[in-house]
């Protein structure tokens, strides 16, 4: 512990600090350019004419269309694309999009060639664009730039706005800009459904999600559950990010609704994980119980309203069990 | 000056002459190890042979599998060689480049890199966050434990380092900005090569290779150490200047390791093992074997995660650990039998 040891280290703390702004620095200049990138439809334009001159094999079943083809490694992004694309573009999907755990899809998925996500793999499909997760597969997407492919990086959607941005990022750079805005006012119809279905008393509710998470505010999921009528109470508490689910939340405020989404057939055990608390049983014996898959959860995609059209039909049968409640306890009184 | 030469044979004769022995069967392995990892590449359908599409062949060979293959051999031998190294500074069989806190600290580094989201904007600022906080650990190693430290401190220091390092990497993981996020720091903690570039090469080489040459620096010294501190000191090695000299060099070396694959375990800890009873014990001739022989594992690991049945791939410090820790145990226990270790 001498002085000049304790300067030395000093020193050398420094110059880690200095090394980490420096990083700091230069992730901000492409963070900045990425932002640019993908999405931007400058950039985008030009990525169909850029490939095009890229010598390649007609494909078998593009036949005679121009669309640029696509690849996805990302499960998110796998669902947006089959939703966007036209079938002929897809080259392959990542292997999730086929699992009907994860996605909302599957069946659709399964028709095509499935990637698990590696550089070698999509550089052997030879796709036009590559649609990936800005989160997942960082040194993948790098090493595929590098390699001279179009990559375009979806952010994970946390609101429904999101989901519009997206299909038309997506649809942007795959060249199906009409179907993309087709998809924006079919959701922007189905929205306004729902609002003018939506009921003034709306109903208390938690979601139980594996692992015994829950929805968390603000979030595309919490927007779903509001468009849907429901109150989200883990949320109102305060609860933030992807916070878990607390037992006292739940027994300071007992759901009308508590809604499971499903995953793996963790139907039971994830009820029994989070009800295991003798307090909580009572309350969960009391509220209307709902099951929604965790898949129509995990993505922000066109298809994430039939969640809406579900939680409005769990809401539906809350009401019915408050009204009978209320009525019961009504008619308690008069007999008294 | 005879003094000086009489000293150094007097750490035995056999440390001037080069051994060729362990090389005649390490070079020919590795060389084996680095063809097929060139050789074996990985589609959707799993294991591939060869290249393929010959229109693909070459971007595949350059620029996928002979950046993967160099780091695999580059972090693989600084993983051997700092584990000799370290087992030889600290004349203790269980130390291992994580021991000092280099490791922990480059995975604190790349984790605050995703934590603030800029891994998803460059694949370079991950290692640089990774290199950054290795040096950082390296410094609170040296501040902590002092120029003319004792090595319990700094084993000590290197210690609470760690354990520092893993609270504030578990905080980062708890405050990740999103599921997403989280897992890819898990992920990325079980140590890759997976779709590095040249990029990595380039920015792991140039911290690697003086972080080499600071723990060759210190061959000799560890050597005089076999004989006791005091000894070593008499000899003209005074054991703090190779102390620093190997953590210095591991700092480096490792950090620069971690900072582009993520944390590979065992390969530390278990190539000076594999080659001891070879090789013999004095850490200056384990050095080199030890570099090629940890190159010669880490390549075999990362072909056999290519080899695997098709699905996403595995990590290769899972693999690294797979392959190790049955073979330390069996090590383990056949010098149980025969009282030294």
């Amino acid at each position: 512990m001498s002085p000049r040891g304790r300067a030395l280290g000093v020193l050398a703390v420094g110059t880690a600090a200095a090394a980490v702004v420096a990083a700091l620095l230069i992730g901000g200049s492409p963070g900045a350019r990425s932002s640019t990138e993908g999405p931007a439809p400058e950039r985008a334009d030009t990525a169909v004419p850029l490939h095009a001159a890229r010598p390649r094999a007609p494909a078998g079943p593009r036949g005679g269309s121009s669309l640029p083809t696509v690849a996805s490694i990302n499960l998110c992004t796998d669902q947006l694309v089959l939703h966007v694309a036209d079938p002929s573009q897809i080259v392959t999907l990542s292997w999730l999009a086929a699992d009907p755990e994860e996605s909302t899809l599957a069946e659709d998925a399964a028709r095509y060639p499935l990637n698990y996500g590696s550089a070698e793999e999509i550089l052997r499909f030879d796709p036009d664009v590559v649609i990936a997760g800005s989160y997942t597969n960082s040194f993948t997407r790098a090493l595929l730039r590098d390699l001279g492919l179009t990559v375009v990086d979806i952010e994970p959607a946390s609101s429904l706005d999101d989901i519009e941005t997206h299909v038309r990022q997506v649809a942007r750079a795959i060249g199906r800009i009409e179907r993309g805005e087709e998809l924006v006012r079919e959701m922007r119809a189905r929205i306004a459904r729902h609002r003018q279905r939506l009921d003034s008393s709306p109903v208390a509710t938690v979601v139980v999600r594996p692992g015994g998470f829950t929805v968390e505010a603000p979030s595309l999921a919490h927007e779903l559950m509001t468009l849907a009528g429901l109150r989200n109470l883990p949320a109102e508490r305060g609860l933030d990010r992807w916070g878990s689910l607390s037992v006292e939340t739940l027994l300071h405020h007992p759901p009308e609704l508590l809604v499971f989404a499903t995953y793996r057939g963790g139907d039971a055990s994830l009820a029994n994980a989070v009800l295991a608390h003798p307090a909580i049983e009572r309350i969960a014996a009391r509220a209307v119980t709902a099951a929604v898959p965790a898949s129509m959860w995990s993505c922000g995609l066109p298809n994430s309203l039939d969640a809406v059209a579900r939680l409005e039909r769990a809401a539906d049968e809350a009401r019915r069990a408050r009204a009978h409640a209320s009525h019961r306890s009504a008619s308690a009184r008069t007999l008294r | 000056m005879s003094g000086t030469t009489s000293d150094t044979a007097g750490l035995g004769g056999a440390a001037r002459r080069f051994d060729v022995a362990p090389y005649v069967l390490l070079v020919p392995l590795l060389l084996v190890a680095f063809v097929l990892s060139l050789w074996i590449g990985r589609t959707s359908t799993g294991p591939m042979l060869g290249f393929g599409d010959p229109g693909v062949a070459g971007p595949v060979l350059v620029e996928i599998r002979m950046p993967r293959t160099l780091l695999a051999l580059l972090v693989g031998g600084t993983l051997g060689l700092a584990g000799a190294a370290l087992q030889g500074l600290l004349r203790n069989p269980l130390a291992e480049p994580g021991l000092l806190g280099a490791s922990s600290g480059a995975a604190l580094g790349a984790v605050l890199v995703f934590y603030f989201g800029l891994a998803a904007a460059d694949s370079v600022v991950l290692p640089l966050g990774g290199v950054a906080g290795s040096v950082a650990a390296l410094g609170l190693l040296y501040g902590l434990a002092g120029r003319r430290a004792d090595l319990v401190t700094v084993v000590l220091a290197g210690i609470a380092i760690n354990a520092l390092a893993a609270a504030l990497t578990s905080l980062a993981l708890n405050f990740a900005p999103s599921p997403y996020a989280a897992l890819e720091i898990l992920f990325w903690m079980l140590g890759s090569l997976a779709d590095r570039s040249v990029v990595h090469v380039l920015l792991a080489l140039p911290l690697m290779l003086p972080g080499w040459l600071l723990i060759g620096a210190a061959a000799r010294g560890l050597d005089a150490l076999t004989l006791g501190e005091d000894a070593a000191a008499s000899l003209g090695f005074p054991p703090a200047r190779t102390q620093w000299l190997v953590i210095g060099g591991t700092a480096l070396s490792v950090g620069a390791a971690v900072a582009v694959t993520g944390v590979v375990g065992f390969v530390g800890l278990v190539v000076p093992h594999m080659l001891r009873p070879w090789v013999g014990h004095h850490p200056r001739r384990l050095l080199v074997p030890c570099f090629v022989a940890g190159a010669t594992l880490t390549l075999l690991a990362d072909v056999a995660i290519r080899m695997m049945p098709p699905g996403p791939e595995l990590k290769l410090g899972v693999v690294t650990a797979l392959i190790g820790a049955p073979f330390f145990l069996q090590l383990i226990l056949r010098h149980g039998r025969e009282g030294n270790l």
